[in-house]
């Protein structure tokens, strides 16, 4: 991730903008908890972007504090000497930051830790006469352990409701591994907290293009009579990686890939992709839409599905020798709306492949009564590139420039490293840890989405994990396995040989 | 117009206009045997910028090929072929020595006058003599004459050609003649050239000039339009609430208002070049690539162009026009023009098409903006920030882009204004992008029409334009007067806001570059 720089208005960002988004300014005291301080998600992730949010004046000296809560036995300093290494930044506002954060140490699963956490919290509200109490709960935690947390939680570490506030819970994928142990989780959260006290990050949705997505598709006119089955085709949403578990195959393999990211974050842009323009841009009008494109799936057919597993992935002496765990799939989804009914959602992922990238790629149908013989030549495409680099560009049939009318494939693009070469794109976890403080959940998961997007996968799940659907082996740096490429035309993708998209930059 | 662009050889050079591969893919005829190319005017300022240029473009490109062609000056002067030759040299650019050396020797000079007989037989007997010279009885004649000439004595040069200088029936073979535009100067003075001309010409034989047509970009156009299935749904009055094809230049007539004002930027600019790019994004889709084909939905789209109104017409001369000596006093001649063309058929009713062109303006560019319509149901509160925008520059720097609302990058869910594009001088780099003449040089010798004006075309785009210039010759209309270095006229921008033209304020596109190179 690349290193922040401090905006010259750090100060003044929050509440400026705070008025121009309609978002309410609560004043007062706030305190960030990180569950699994010492953990390497919180190390990675949440304290970087704890960080870069208090960089550009999202978070505020006056306002926050943080405190680190996990099982090992730190001091203060001890937290923040560990996590110093994964902030970037400039000395001053990193010992600035680094003074706003505690420690407390603690299990999760008996009271005594969490009431010492309580106090702690308590000890810098009171220090503040006024204004609102806000206790934000970030479980960087496996998730087994998010019920008798949240239970402690609960219990010991709500906000006092002798002031205004709120109390809210951020809880990471993977929530469940199929339909009735992710209804289980969500009964027990539920019983706990209230909806809009619970945000359940993928991560993915924080990601910048997969923000665009909303504004591209309900913000430009042009998209409107384009975006049906009358004019497209089909829609692929890719998730690549080249390279393999890298030594945490056991615990992949209790997962797969599906689990890992088709479920959650290719299901996400999914919605994104195909879901109806939303009633506003309140949380609930998105995610609204999202359950609705969701129950409009069809189950999922055994034929419109390519597993693979890579050569090599049973090497791992964590991962069974019967392993049947998918490292590749490739599966297809129909929707049974008016808007869709015939195009096919290709949603393909996999490990140890040939490339690392993240894409959408939106087919159009072939040009009618074609005079210029291009058909050989590809169709039109709108590709969001969502990493690395993003991007976005439109595939175009152009005259060959020259002398001779000949067609040719060329594109129309938006390549952020140079349209927007000062701007900084922001982490996903900033932007996500910023909507909870603000109380925006439509980047979260709501319970009946996630209940809509099990009850998609799960059939499927339970029968490769029955051994019903076998992955099949294909070549680490390949592209996969070549049923899956078959799998893609049969559905009626028809592949570009001859051109490949390069990003625009000066010879 | 611009001048040309940077030059290298491709790598098919000296083989490309008789490989197979290329006529078989046009399907265009493969013709041996011997061209003669005449270039009328030889000496004059049009031959030597832009015809003799075109030519040694297409010979070093292999298409024009020394052992099939031979090049003929024409004109009044008393020049020697060498003097022709010196004369033309120092605007040929982008060659070795060799190259230019053997493009030189190509050419020849013959001298005579445009109103009698003995200089066509000369030119005749040069231009047999070369043909005879052959001994290829199994090989075409084919004469090409290039007319870089006023209009006024096209009649009387063509009536020549067609006595004394037409291609020999003995041998297959063809005679065609290439005329730059202005063809008249309203109705009936088109009507007229075009039957003179039509008394000693078949129509195939006739190729008028629009060398706006050559432009790549506007070559582009029917790919664009008709190979691109996602324009499909797009193209039509549904969506699209106004396009505007505009054509600025920085400077004024510099010299030259005495011709200007016999015509003004209508006639020069709009009624032509710009009506010819207005075909091309409002027709229906041809039959086939076929020439006859497009210029039936060419034609077909002018003649469903309404009546125009002067309520819809904004004209304008830039204060210090009739500074110029050469300007009479009480000139009401446009420098510029925005006129409003409405298409009364099923696709484009209600959609105006802002025809606007200027000298003496703030830029120079020319281009085609085509404006959707507003995103309905908008939950962004986004209007105010613009609407979407497909874009095609003609010049300067070809590009083509679609204007879009995107996510402000950062941590915000604002919105702002942004493009796909695609900039030629960026995405093909190192890719040669000939210039017009060169190409529809190219059309005539294989025949291929569809870049040339067609007699009823021309009919049909005097029809629409010649009510409103008579108006204005007549005083009905006048010129309002703009400074040079603005946009003209401010009332062309309320013209242009009352057909509904929205425009972004605070978004200006840049073309892509990295900071760092």
């Amino acid at each position: 991730m690349s290193g922040g720089s401090s905006p010259s208005s750090r100060r003044n960002s929050f509440n400026s903008l705070s008025k121009d988004l309609d978002l309410p300014s609560e004043q007062g005291c706030l305190s960030i908890v990180v569950l699994g301080a010492s953990g390497d998600l919180a190390k990675k992730k949440t304290f970087p972007a704890l960080y870069h949010l208090f960089e550009q004046g999202f978070i505020q000296s006056g306002e926050v504090h943080i405190f680190g809560y996990a099982r090992s036995n730190l001091s203060d300093d001890g937290l923040r000497e560990r996590i110093r290494g994964y902030l970037k930044g400039a000395p001053e506002d990193l010992s600035e930051f680094l003074q706003l954060i505690k420690y407390v140490s603690g299990s999760y699963d008996t009271g005594e830790g969490f009431e010492k956490l309580n106090r702690a919290i308590s000890e810098y509200e009171v220090s503040k006469s006024s204004g609102s109490y806000r206790r934000l709960f970030y479980l960087a935690l496996p998730p087994s352990v998010y019920p008798s947390v949240c239970k402690m939680i609960r219990t010991y570490c709500m906000n006092p409701s002798s002031h205004p506030g709120w109390t809210r819970v951020i809880v990471e994928k993977p929530f469940g591994k199929d339909l009735d142990s992710a209804e289980e989780l969500s009964a027990q959260l539920g019983e706990l907290f209230e909806e809009h006290q619970l945000y359940r990050i993928d991560h993915y949705l924080g990601k910048e293009l997969v923000q665009n997505l909303l504004v591209l598709r309900f913000a430009n006119r042009l998209f409107l009579p384009l975006w049906n089955r009358d004019n497209i085709d089909n829609i692929q949403i890719v998730f690549r990686e080249d390279f393999g578990t890298e030594g945490r195959g056991g615990y992949f393999d209790q997962y797969g890939i599906i689990r890992d990211i088709i479920q959650n974050h290719l299901l996400q842009v999914f919605c994104l992709v195909a879901m109806e323009k939303p009633v506003s841009l309140k949380p609930e009008h998105i995610r609204d839409e999202k359950v609705k494109v969701l129950q409009s799936v069809n189950p999922i057919k055994p034929e419109e599905v390519v597993l693979g597993q890579y050569d090599g992935y049973k090497d791992d002496p964590t991962v069974p020798d019967d392993s049947n765990t998918p490292t590749f799939a490739s599966v297809v989804l129909r929707v049974h709306n008016e808007r869709w009914e015939g195009v096919p959602f290709i949603l393909k992922a996999g490990k140890a492949l040939s490339s690392k990238k993240a894409e959408v790629r939106v087919q159009f149908k072939d040009v009618p009564g074609d005079i210029f013989r291009s058909k050989k030549q590809g169709r039109n495409e709108f590709v969001i590139r969502l990493q690395p680099s993003e991007a976005m560009y439109m595939k175009l049939t152009v005259k060959k420039p020259g002398l001779e009318m000949a067609t040719e494939q060329s594109e129309l693009d938006l390549s952020y490293g140079m349209r927007y070469q000062n701007v900084k794109i922001p982490e996903a976890y900033e932007r996500l840890i910023l909507d909870t403080i603000r109380g925006d959940q439509q980047h979260f998961v709501r319970r009946d989405e996630l209940q809509a997007a099990w009850k998609i996968f799960t059939p499927l799940l339970h029968d490769i994990d029955d051994g019903k659907l076998k992955a099949l082996p294909y070549e680490p740096g390949s592209r996969g396995p070549k049923e899956a490429d078959e799998l893609s035309a049969r559905v009626g993708y028809v592949q570009t040989h001859g051109y490949i998209w390069v990003p625009p930059t000066l010879a």
